[in-house]
């Protein structure tokens, strides 16, 4: 089974963010950087999949300036077979059309039974790059994964995350697009033997310009920091309902008691 | 000159610090609280990532890593459990690097393999009641009988005793020999008859870490675990402690980083005169001169690891490390519990548990003085 995985690089979000000299997007100097936390369940699932079936190769694809290799090694150590490394300096110029046209040039032709990305960025959290990429390929694509099991090649059974904690299983052949939702899965770490071994796996360049098609349908124009608003949520009234308004709003507002 | 980490330098960073946030530091408080060492926890997860033989060779079953890997793995562990730490130290740098530097073949596959492969845990006999510092004043014997060893004696304060499955254990073989030349080291299995543990001490710190006494009496080793020569073994424990050193130094430096984000972030949170104490000068001038510290220190063990790794003489730069790293941590930790102020004293804060850590870095594995002793006779022979 030839899987892809989509992976993007994002500032560490305990970071102090800056916003921009233009007033666009973030200043990207003095960040810490991590692979996108949706993006790194998407990666253990595909390197699931891959212990499951056996016979697999797993490409992973970054679109970003030299620093996403450092996070394409760390996919490589956690288990892909192979790195694609989109060079692009300023990906965040980019909107998710664009972004999608990127991956969707690298993938067409290639014949990916099985395409896993996060179900958005911690960073532009657009939520569109997997489904375009999906429509782009003509692939159903199937978004917010919480459960994936594989029945036989190309049959997946899939559980869903809805709102309000309801949950809907989805059956879908394959080729499929998968946007792995938080919930799926517990991302390994990547042991030493692993790392050791990533250095030796491919890691290949391609320049933006090979892939890219079109331009931004849409423009961040400007990135602010909401006013601060004074405190929290006040619950007033009995202890009772107290109770039952903080499990109403706990299930409605988080998934602690989903 | 590069001051920066590698790629797979700054994976291996991740990854353990990840574990050791995620799996070490829930439990540090109440293990050593308990005094309760976990050995599914801090060594046989530590195998499973690869980590008990990070700096051998695969031929051993180890990672082949480099030392700053192995520096930066302590380094982390240490930085939310000191005692997790020096457990992977000991094991590594005591128990299982003598046989790799010294062991024959056979030995290495038979004893090193499995000990790099955390299928055993290793530890080091050297320390007896009236032999610390002054190795050579070594008490227990080893006394050739046909084809074996038959060893008599006490050892003390030998860090992973009782678990540890594999022990590199010096004992003089030659009563007329200058005290230094007449001492040989032996691999020793648990449960070898005439092997077994005395008292566990009761510690100030590394609580959740076993230290153990080992006592022999007429344990008979086969003449196939004399480790290196017969006569070599203070020479064995000498080029065992430079590596040591690095370890143990990197624990302090991870103590001390540990107490230094403690301090941070109470810093930023706790408020006197409707301020944070960390808007004061005062703090900020402490955190400062703390973080600079603990920089100096990083720098001195990545370059005496960096040496290690390539074939560079280390002993003086090892010393070196572990002096200033463990020094630091003992003025950053008691530091840290002043900023913490009242809560820094109690057990509910990390600070207190880190200052009592980081007092044995003084000690064990060469104290202070002797890592004096050992740069000073470098400067001045």
């Amino acid at each position: 089974m030839k899987i892809l995985v989509c992976m993007k690089h994002v500032p560490d979000m305990e970071s102090k963010f800056k916003i921009s000299t233009d007033g666009r997007w973030y200043d990207d100097g003095d960040l810490a950087w991590r692979i996108n936390e949706y993006d790194e369940y998407a990666v253990e699932q595909a390197v699931r999949l891959k212990e499951q079936l056996g016979d697999s190769d797993i490409t992973v694809l970054s679109i970003g300036p030299e620093r996403v290799k450092e996070a394409m090694k760390k996919a490589l150590a956690m288990g892909c077979d192979r790195g694609v490394h989109v060079v692009d300096d300023r990906p965040s110029d980019r909107d998710a059309m664009a972004i999608a046209t990127i991956i969707a040039a690298f993938a067409r032709g290639r014949n990916f039974d099985c395409i896993f990305t996060g179900m958005q960025s911690q960073d532009r959290g657009s939520g569109q790059v997997g489904l375009l990429v999906g429509e782009m390929l003509g692939l159903p694509a199937v978004s917010t994964i919480v459960d994936f099991s594989c029945i036989g090649e190309h049959n997946y059974t899939i559980k869903r995350e809805l709102e309000g904690g309801v949950r809907a299983v989805v059956e879908v052949r394959g080729p499929a697009l998968f946007t792995c939702q938080l919930g799926l899965n517990t991302p390994r770490y990547p042991t030493l033997p692993n790392i050791m071994k990533a250095k030796k796996k491919e890691l290949l360049t391609v320049p933006v310009a090979e892939l890219a098609g079109g331009g931004n349908l849409q423009d961040t124009v400007r990135l602010f920091f909401p006013e601060k608003k004074g405190g929290g949520m006040l619950l007033e009234g009995e202890v009772p309902q107290l109770a039952d308004k903080l499990i109403a709003i706990l299930k409605e507002k988080t998934t602690v008691l989903a | 000159m590069i001051f920066e980490l590698t790629e797979e330098q700054n994976l291996i960073r991740d990854m353990v610090r990840q574990f050791a946030e995620t799996e070490v530091a829930p439990s540090a408080r109440i293990r050593d609280e308990e005094e309760r060492f976990d050995r599914a926890l801090m060594f046989d997860r530590l195998a499973e990532l690869g980590l008990t033989g990070i700096v051998f060779p695969e031929e051993y079953g180890g990672g082949g890593a480099d030392y700053i890997s192995y520096a930066i793995a302590v380094e982390e562990l240490s930085r939310v459990c000191a005692s997790t730490g020096v457990t992977l130290s000991a094991h590594l740098s005591l128990g299982a690097n003598p046989i790799y530097l010294f062991g024959n073949e056979e030995q290495k596959q038979q004893f090193l393999a499995p000990l790099a492969r955390g299928e055993k845990m290793g530890a080091f006999g050297l320390t007896e009641p009236a032999a610390g510092t002054d190795a050579g004043g070594t008490k227990t014997t080893a006394v050739k009988d046909g084809d074996s060893w038959l060893l008599n004696g006490t050892k003390i304060f030998i860090t992973n005793a009782g678990e540890a499955e594999t022990y590199v254990v010096f004992a003089r073989t030659d009563k007329n020999a200058q005290k230094h030349h007449g001492i040989s080291a032996f691999i020793v299995e648990k449960g070898t008859p005439g092997f077994s543990f005395g008292k566990k001490e009761a510690k100030m710190g590394i609580r959740s870490s076993p230290t153990m006494e080992l006592v022999f009496e007429n344990c008979r080793i086969p003449a196939a675990q004399l480790l290196g020569e017969e006569g070599q073994g203070f020479k064995i424990a000498m080029k065992t402690l430079d590596g040591g050193r690095i370890g143990i130094a990197s624990q302090a430096l991870g103590i001390a980083q540990g107490a230094l984000e403690a301090a941070v972030n109470y810093a930023r949170e706790r408020k006197q005169f409707e301020s944070p104490i960390s808007r004061f000068q005062g703090v900020q001038f402490q955190l400062a001169d703390m973080a600079t510290q603990i920089e100096a220190s990083r720098l001195l063990v990545y370059s005496a690891a960096f040496k290690a790794s390539n074939g560079i003489s280390y002993s003086q730069a090892s010393a070196m490390a572990k002096l200033m790293a463990s020094e630091t941590a003992m003025r950053v930790t008691t530091q840290a519990v002043q900023i913490f102020g009242g809560y820094g004293y109690t057990r509910e804060f990390p600070v207190e548990r880190m200052m009592r850590d980081a007092k044995i870095t003084e000690i064990y594995e060469g104290t202070s003085e002797v890592q004096r002793m050992v740069i000073g006779s470098a400067l001045t022979r």
